[in-house]
């Protein structure tokens, strides 16, 4: 009796944070599912059948799917980058533990805290210069910039918990530094990586704060400024930017369900199995 | 860089995480080809883009702290410490300090304790083998995460609306008045809070559902057999094999919650008047809206200081802790 | 590593998917075309735009092309950090600061074809000491306190009556009993609570006043007196309660829908008004003053320059030429619900034509400049916004909000 009723309760506190977390979405779907003139509750389904046209302007005038491709090419770009520079940068952090690396390492772990917005400036005033405004290039060296510290601080902590044994085997077969690197360690880093990745690539697609100020031409505008243009601080257009949310959800959401299996393994970083 | 002064070996011990023992020994470079001081160019890559992409426009951020300065025309005034001799008596920062504080530690706390209940039922309900649903749950749990804080806070915005908000529309349905949800500062702060946390509980829950998943089942069988009960295998396993992953989670949320900007400028804007900015908005404010950039990166530049202060103590003492409990 | 793998054939796949590298840096010249910039000031969902676009497309000059930049609602600060930089679009949207803020960035169009059609009534906002000025005015703004004209009706109030703050404060209450939030404003949309001290500090000086913040003397009295109806409407309860975090939108919304009485803001209001609710009738009436006769505030509205150091100057000249012409200037002021900037176009206000046929076209009310933009220097907008903000919402009283203005103007004023 006991056990089933803990059960329920196990069973009723799962399906209420569901509920709670599905809300937002819900509200969202209805409002991009009507016409602007639709006053009613947000908890009500159109009335006067569904009105499609919400997605029709996002898509048309917001070039909602063109920014989920230019976000698609940043936030690939960007990850692989953060993957592989955060992995080659964390090693000789985790492995030579000299007081210069030390200083190293916890000088990368302190860029995490840098508000974007306190070196906009700065960072536009370099990005002119390097005729870098509104390109890829441009925006994927920000990103990286932005996340790395993170993947440095993730990969680090892991390769730490990693016997030394391995590579120690390795050096006596004659291996070089880069071998062992490629062959040995880089292998073992996968679920760490899935763990970067996750927390990163989500960042990246999503990120708003600089995005707007760096990629203004519809051209090459990601996922967020792109929303933010129903923002507008005259005629806004609050029943378009819902649907063009929902639009720029479905790639991340089908990207999520692909990547699952390799969630929990992942986020294991840091402990040990 | 200088010469080695000693080097970490470890040794795994069965099930908890590994040590690290320093053992002190003269070392020229010779040895493990990894420990020489060529594997430091390693993280060049790494440093080089820090140099241009951050460390630069930091400098030059700093720099700008010690000038009077509107933030677009050529003439900068020097105005040596002032700006940050100002910001220790105005109370425009100090609240917004208090307030940056309450978002960390407040959605970080809410965070650890919804995440960790969550991943605890998912774990039950795995250990049972039915997974269908709560593959779904997590799903469904770790959806907000996908998507755009600015978005996020939009939609909460449409929710907790006054005139039009779904919320408002319940409590006048259920024959209540209208609630005036983010119009005082205490309950503004507090709606942040949660929705900052439950936008990103997902990434806590997942992260103890993996620390849950990796601890051997055979610890809570032989916990069984010495007669201890749910509560007491709970502290006494659980929560010391789990670690790691309070390590991870809690640096990961305090550093979002420290850094909250988008969900509040979509909610509040920081009103009423300053009283739920945070140091993030509040520097956006001075710089965008005041003209007043020497200020605003002034007050930049102190908040990446306590900031990273905080995370690099916290960092420490996880560290320690993960020796500790080997 | 599979994973990375995998993303990286997918990453190619995409490019290779037909999205082309990014886009050329500004002005970029590929293939004898000039491709130009344009911030246009007006959100991707505006219909205005839509209008833009249709203009643009038989005003583009040859070998050019021009991008059309939708604004976010970070217009302001995106424009800042590129003046900072030094790098500007070709033409951009001045939004009320092509003299004061921009000018030194933009080319003098005083001598353009057009220039003899410019409206004068613009000159005092746009126009420097040496008859220069900087950007193609679309429209002239005429602002005053917008209404909904059924919500006044139903609770028996006469907008052509309400020529006192006396008599304007007893509508409220009307209104108020009515069961109407009389009067609606924002903190979060900050503009819109400077609104309310910009539209009603024009109208709180004598002559003799205004000479002298313009010799740098803040004047208290005037400015406090203005902040203290202000609060009197605030403490009977007459502002919106989500003061603090309503949108611009949902105040459009509720002004449409019958549930808002007066809100003191630009005519562009009445658009997002109509979005939601195409059948409602709207008004907008000339602003009681402390001192001497009602009036209306305004100057430039929409208004369009061009970078003159920008590359392509010469493209982007003969496009605002073309933009200039009277059909031109008509369908945007039309779309923009308000009067033309230049002479020679037809007005057609759209909803609020009869509005304009009563209050505006018989020259009854004097048109004032916005006051922050003639007698205080620059950088004291947002003290303006927050003062009165914080004296809405009960956080600060006008003594100390008019103190807090004048220490602002004392260390901003410069000779």
């Amino acid at each position: 009796m006991k056990r089933a009723l803990s059960r329920t309760g196990l069973a009723a506190g799962l399906i209420v944070a569901c509920v709670v977390q599905l809300i937002p979405f819900y509200i969202t779907l209805t409002t991009a599912l009507k016409p602007r003139t639709d006053l009613s509750s947000q908890w009500l389904f159109p009335t006067g059948g569904v009105y499609w046209q919400n997605f029709q302007t996002a898509i048309e005038d917001g070039g909602i799917l063109r920014a989920i491709g230019n976000s698609a090419i940043v936030t690939l770009a960007s990850t692989i980058l953060i993957c592989l520079l955060g992995a080659l940068a964390a090693y000789p952090l985790a492995r030579r533990e000299t007081t210069g690396n030390r200083i190293v390492l916890a000088g990368i772990i302190g860029l995490i805290m840098i508000p974007p917005l306190s070196i906009l400036v700065p960072v536009y005033t370099l990005m002119v210069q390097l005729d870098w405004i509104n390109t890829y290039w441009g925006a994927t060296a920000l990103m990286v910039a932005a996340q790395l510290p993170l993947s440095v601080f993730l990969y680090a902590s892991f390769m730490r918990s990693l016997p030394l044994s391995i590579e120690e085997a390795a050096t006596v077969d004659g291996a070089g530094m880069l071998q062992i690197l490629f062959r040995v360690v880089f292998p073992m880093l996968k679920p760490v990586t899935a763990t970067v990745i996750i927390l990163t690539s989500v960042s990246v697609w999503n990120e708003y704060a600089l995005s707007v100020f760096f990629l203004r031409d519809p051209s090459v505008r990601t996922t967020a400024p792109a929303i933010a243009t129903f923002f507008a601080s005259q005629g806004s257009d609050p029943n378009a930017a819902a649907a063009a949310a929902l639009l720029t959800v479905i790639p991340v959401l089908a990207a999520y369900l692909v990547l699952q299996r390799y969630f929990i393994k992942g986020m294991v970083a840091g402990s040990e199995k | 860089m200088t010469v080695a002064d000693g080097r970490h070996t470890r040794r795994r011990t069965r099930g908890g995480p590994s040590t690290r023992s320093p053992r002190r020994t003269a070392r020229r470079e010779t040895g493990a080809p990894f420990l020489r001081r060529r594997v430091n160019l390693l993280y060049l890559p790494a440093v080089a883009l820090f140099a241009v992409f951050t460390l630069y426009p930091l400098v030059s951020g700093v720099l700008i702290s010690f000038t009077k300065w509107d933030g677009y025309s050529p003439d900068r005034t020097f105005v040596g410490l002032a700006n940050y001799a100002h910001l220790f008596t105005d109370p425009l920062v100090g609240t917004a300090l208090v307030n940056t504080f309450i978002y960390g530690f407040g959605s970080t706390i809410l965070q650890q304790v919804i995440g960790l209940a969550l991943a605890l039922a998912l774990d039950r309900a795995v250990r049972k083998r039915r997974t269908g649903g709560r593959n779904l749950a997590r799903a469904i749990v770790y959806l907000p995460v996908l998507v755009s804080p600015v978005v996020m806070g939009t939609m909460y915005y449409l929710l907790f609306s006054y005139s039009y908000g779904g919320l408002n529309d319940t409590v006048t349905g259920l024959g209540g008045e209208r609630v005036a949800w983010l119009s005082t500062s205490g309950s503004a702060i507090t709606i942040i809070v949660i929705v900052n946390s439950l936008q990103f509980v997902g990434i806590s829950m997942v992260i103890y559902l993996a620390g849950l998943q990796s601890i051997p089942i055979m610890y809570y069988e032989a916990a069984r057999i010495d007669g201890a009960t749910g509560w007491r295998q709970f502290t006494g396993i659980t929560v010391p094999l789990l670690q790691p992953a309070f390590a991870t989670s809690i640096v990961l949320n305090l550093i979002g919650g420290l850094k909250l900007f988008d969900v509040i400028r979509v909610m509040t804007g920081g009103g009423p008047g300053y009283s739920t900015d945070s140091m993030s908005t509040l520097i956006s404010k001075f710089y965008f809206d005041n003209q007043n950039a020497g200020y605003a990166s002034a007050v930049g530049v102190a908040l990446f200081v306590i900031i990273a202060v905080f995370t690099l103590a916290l960092n420490a003492y996880f560290n320690r802790r993960r020796l500790e409990i080997a | 590593m599979t994973l990375l793998a995998a993303a990286g054939t997918a990453t190619l796949g995409l490019v290779l998917a037909g999205c082309s590298g990014g886009g050329g840096g500004d002005g970029g010249t590929d293939g004898g075309t000039a491709k130009l910039e344009m911030q246009t000031g007006l959100g991707a969902a505006d219909p205005t735009l839509t209008v833009l676009k249709d203009i643009t497309k038989t005003c583009t000059p040859a070998d050019t092309t021009i991008d059309l930049v939708p604004m976010t609602n970070t217009y302001e600060a995106d424009m800042k950090t590129r003046m900072a930089s030094g790098d500007l679009p070709d033409i951009w949207s001045t939004h009320g600061w092509s003299l004061l803020r921009y000018s030194q960035f933009l080319e003098p169009l005083n001598t353009q074809p057009w220039a003899e059609n410019f409206n004068k009534a613009l000159a005092p906002a746009m126009e420097n000491k040496d008859g220069q000025f900087f950007a193609l005015p679309i429209n002239t703004d005429v602002s005053g306190i917008l209404y909904n004209k059924a919500t006044l009706h139903k609770a028996g109030v006469d907008p052509s009556t309400l020529t006192t703050w006396d008599a304007f404060t007893a509508a409220l209450s009307r209104l108020k009993a009515a069961g109407v939030t009389p009067l609606s404003s924002s903190s979060k949309d900050s503009w819109m609570a400077g609104n309310v001290a910009d539209f009603m500090a024009s109208g709180a000086f004598s002559d003799a006043d205004l000479e002298q913040f313009t010799q740098g003397t803040f004047v208290e009295s005037g400015y406090k007196t203005m902040l203290d109806e202000v609060q009197t409407w605030a403490k009977a309860g007459d502002f919106n309660p989500d003061f603090s975090s309503i949108t611009m939108d949902e105040i459009g919304r509720g002004l449409g829908s019958g549930k808002v009485g007066f809100v003191f803001v630009q005519n562009s209001l009445a658009n997002t008004a109509l979005q939601q609710s195409p059948d409602a009738k709207l008004g907008f009436m000339p602003i009681p003053a402390f001192t001497g006769s009602p009036y209306f505030v305004g100057g430039e509205g929409t208004a369009y320059g061009a970078w003159n150091k920008g590359k392509h100057k010469k493209q982007a000249l003969e496009y605002l030429d073309c933009l200039a012409k009277p059909e031109n200037i008509s369908k945007m002021a039309k779309a923009l619900g308000s009067i033309p900037g230049l002479t020679d176009a037809t007005t057609d206000m759209g909803p609020l034509q009869d509005s304009y046929e009563s209050v505006v076209k018989p020259g009854t009310y004097p048109l004032h400049p916005y006051f922050d933009r003639v007698y205080l220097p620059n950088g004291m907008w947002d003290t303006m916004v927050t003062t009165t903000g914080a004296v809405i919402s009960g956080q600060s009283q006008p003594s100390a909000a008019t103190a807090q203005m004048k220490q602002q103007f004392a260390s901003l004023y410069t000779k």
